[in-house]
């Protein structure tokens, strides 16, 4: 499985230590669980799988990832309908129209006219086709897999099972580099158990308030030690009452974030009030806090 | 089997070579696991080993960490690997011989259920005559207010003499259903968006001028049925009847899988099969199939949800439970399968008989728990309702 694994990398990561401790000047806070996963990963070259609520920082992984290993992020978003043609590759109709009008007067045969109309020159390369064919291995997210139909769950199971890809005019293309992959579920629905078991898992949950208060001390230095712990205090209340979109870690940096730009210096009422809308994203969430009583809500953050 | 022992928990004296200790370790935990519900085959087993091998200390806490991650694969199955993971290394003696404990606690609650088979061979006989549809279409029925009162009446009511009529009615209107189910499911066929590979390819031989066209259209998607039948003791009046519907639906779609439960779940996919009702009933009261038993809904979905869920439920699939929510379970277990099979499928559509009564509201513990996951709760104590079917089915 881990048969073009570049021996420079090896080198680079020693250990599970020194991916956490490689990852913190990136801005990603990173615990043992997920490190020993990540490390897993890009030693054995298996594809992993990581499910979690929104905004608990999974797309962020990749790109973590990516710039520590110095890799290019090859990035898919999937979405309903997503097929070949946008994930994996697509000719060139325009520049294949005009190629066979080129030839049309030269005495080569039809079947040497479609071997160059079909030939690489002509192909447009879609993120997954890119992802096999870098020459240094890049590290390809495929973002919110879930969206995705069964069709390209299936799509996706035979370039992760065996890194290539068979395009009917060219034939078989190998990867060059296994690349990393990262695929991200919000876990809206089950991901077919063949996927499942290529892959490496592990599941993000909310970080616990000493990590979340690490996260937006390291995303946020300029913020001062009193302000980020009555945000996150205040947001880690608001996660127990059952919301429709509870925040996540992203919606406290927003809210850290507003606070600077206001230039706030603590977390008021009115202040919360006002900024509501950079954690609750629904009309429904933002009646039942109020019901709930922003100001009890802040008592309970403060102590 | 003193197994904690095989990994090293002080971090200096890390291992380089997996120890054949430890290997073993790792092999007992996943078979421990395995017999608890936790998918672990011998290649999750090499690959937890390749894992391990890879790292260079071990902690005892990236120990877990690394099986975790390759044996895991849902959140599910997150949380009962911590407690597993507690359990097995933590327990010196863990508790063994226990492999097939799931499976053994089914086949406690699996009761002979004689079915009434005569009760059954008269219905079958009603039916054996042969149906001439083509006469069907006016002859059958005596009038139209006959026809609509039929329609409207509780299975459970339906008075003797009547009863062949409301069969043959029956038979004639769910035939129908099933036929325009099937009919409207297709896409409408249109030109479709050009082709543009398949127009260059096609065209090539002529210098490349797109003179004929090639189209491509939506693929069509025809949603797939699971069926459920309740047939315990408290949906006697209506199981009969539910039961025909079951097998005209069968009939008519291509992709309609079934099962009947009470105490527990049996598939009868095979039995509707049979080329006619007649045939189908006769193999039916040759089954043990629990008719008339308790109730188990709860654990029959969980039955299903194991055994089942993972090759039959995909996002186009409706699955449809004809039960009147009388669980002797407790209404947790019916809430935790149907929210598993929730996730899977884009439609549950609950018909519930009872819904038909006047006086009725679905109070019944395990009916009042299960509401907030269904998507369609319709009635089914009469043809009206089992006809509505097809508007459910249309808005999927």
């Amino acid at each position: 499985m881990s048969q073009t694994t570049s021996p420079n990398i090896v080198r680079e990561i020693v250990d599970i230590d020194a991916l956490t401790e490689g990852f913190a000047p990136l801005g990603y806070v990173m615990d043992r669980a997920l490190a020993t996963a990540v490390y897993l990963l890009v030693q054995l070259r298996r594809p992993l799988l990581i499910e979690g609520h929104a905004g608990v920082g999974k797309t962020e992984l990749a790109k973590a990832l990516a710039s520590f290993l110095k890799a290019e992020l090859i990035r898919l978003q999937c979405y309903e309908g997503l097929d070949v043609n946008s994930a994996v590759y697509e000719w060139n109709y325009q520049k294949q129209l005009l190629a066979i009008k080129i030839q049309e007067s030269s005495d080569k045969t039809v079947e040497e006219k479609e071997k160059h109309v079909f030939g690489s020159d002509f192909l447009l390369k879609r993120p997954l086709l890119q992802s096999i064919l870098s020459e240094e291995a890049p590290v390809l997210l495929v973002d919110e897999i879930d969206r995705a139909d069964e069709a390209f769950e299936a799509l996706l199971l035979e370039l992760l099972s065996e890194f290539q890809i068979s395009i009917p005019e060219l034939g078989t293309v190998k990867a060059k580099q296994v690349p990393y992959v990262i695929l991200t579920s919000n876990n809206s629905r089950e991901l077919s158990d063949a996927l499942k078991r290529r892959c490496l898992y592990h599941w993000i949950d909310y970080p616990s308030l000493e990590k979340e208060m690490e996260i937006v001390r390291t995303r946020i230095p300029s913020i001062n030690a009193d302000l980020s712990s009555h945000v996150v205090r205040f947001i880690q209340s608001i996660r127990q009452l059952n919301l429709a979109k509870t925040p996540g870690v992203s919606e406290t940096l927003d809210l850290s974030n507003a606070l600077l730009l206001l230039e706030k210096a603590d977390l008021d009422e009115a202040t919360a009030e006002e900024t509501l809308g950079c954690i609750l994203k629904s009309a429904g969430d933002v009646e039942k806090i109020r019901a709930e009583g922003i100001s009890k809500l802040l008592a309970k953050s403060v102590g | 089997m003193s197994a904690p022992s095989y990994v090293p928990k002080n971090a200096e004296n890390g291992i380089q070579i997996l120890e054949a200790g430890l290997a073993r370790g790792v092999v007992e935990f996943c078979r421990f696991a395995r017999a608890r519900g936790l998918s672990s085959s011998t290649k999750e087993i090499l690959a937890c080993l390749q894992a391990l091998k890879a790292i260079n200390h071990l902690h005892f806490d990236t120990f877990k960490f690394v099986l975790r991650t390759v044996l895991c694969s849902s959140k599910e199955e997150w949380t009962l690997f911590d407690t597993l993971f507690a359990e097995f290394w933590q327990n010196a003696e863990p508790k063994r011989g226990s492999h097939s404990k799931k499976s053994g606690s089914n086949q406690a609650t699996l009761r002979p259920g004689r079915m009434e088979e005569s009760r059954f061979q008269t219905l079958a006989d009603d039916n054996s005559q042969p149906s001439r549809p083509a006469e069907d279409q006016g002859k059958g029925i005596s009038g139209a207010s006959a026809a609509e009162r039929l329609r409207k009446i509780d299975f459970a009511q339906v008075p003797q003499s009547d009863l062949a009529e409301l069969e043959r009615l029956s038979r004639r209107l769910l035939q129908r259903l099933s036929c325009r189910i099937s009919r409207r499911l297709q896409p409408r066929k249109w030109r479709g968006i050009v082709d543009l590979r398949k127009t260059i390819r096609m065209n090539l031989g002529r210098g490349g001028d797109p003179i004929e066209l090639s189209f491509k259209k939506q693929k069509r998607h025809r949603a797939k049925l699971v069926i459920l039948l309740d047939v315990s003791d408290s949906m006697n009046p209506y199981s009969l009847f539910l039961f025909k519907f079951v097998y005209v639906l069968r009939r008519h779609f291509r992709e309609v899988t079934s099962f009947i439960f009470s105490t527990n779940l049996v598939s009868v996919n095979e039995v509707l099969r049979a080329q006619h009702l007649a045939g189908a009933l006769k193999i039916l009261s040759r089954m043990t199939t629990g008719w008339s038993g308790g109730t188990r809904i709860g654990g029959s979905l969980e039955d299903f949800n194991r055994l089942y869920a993972g090759k039959l439920l995909s996002p186009n699939t409706a699955l449809i439970i004809l039960s009147d929510g009388w669980d002797t379970g407790g209404p947790e277990v019916l809430v935790t399968e149907l929210q598993k099979i929730k996730r899977r499928i884009s439609k549950l559509i609950w018909l519930n008989p009872l819904l038909g009564l006047e006086e009725y509201e679905p109070v019944t513990r395990g009916m009042s728990a299960a509401l907030p996951y269904i998507d369609v709760f319709a009635p089914a104590h009469n043809l009206e309702g089992l006809l509505e079917l097809e508007r459910h089915l249309m808005v999927a």
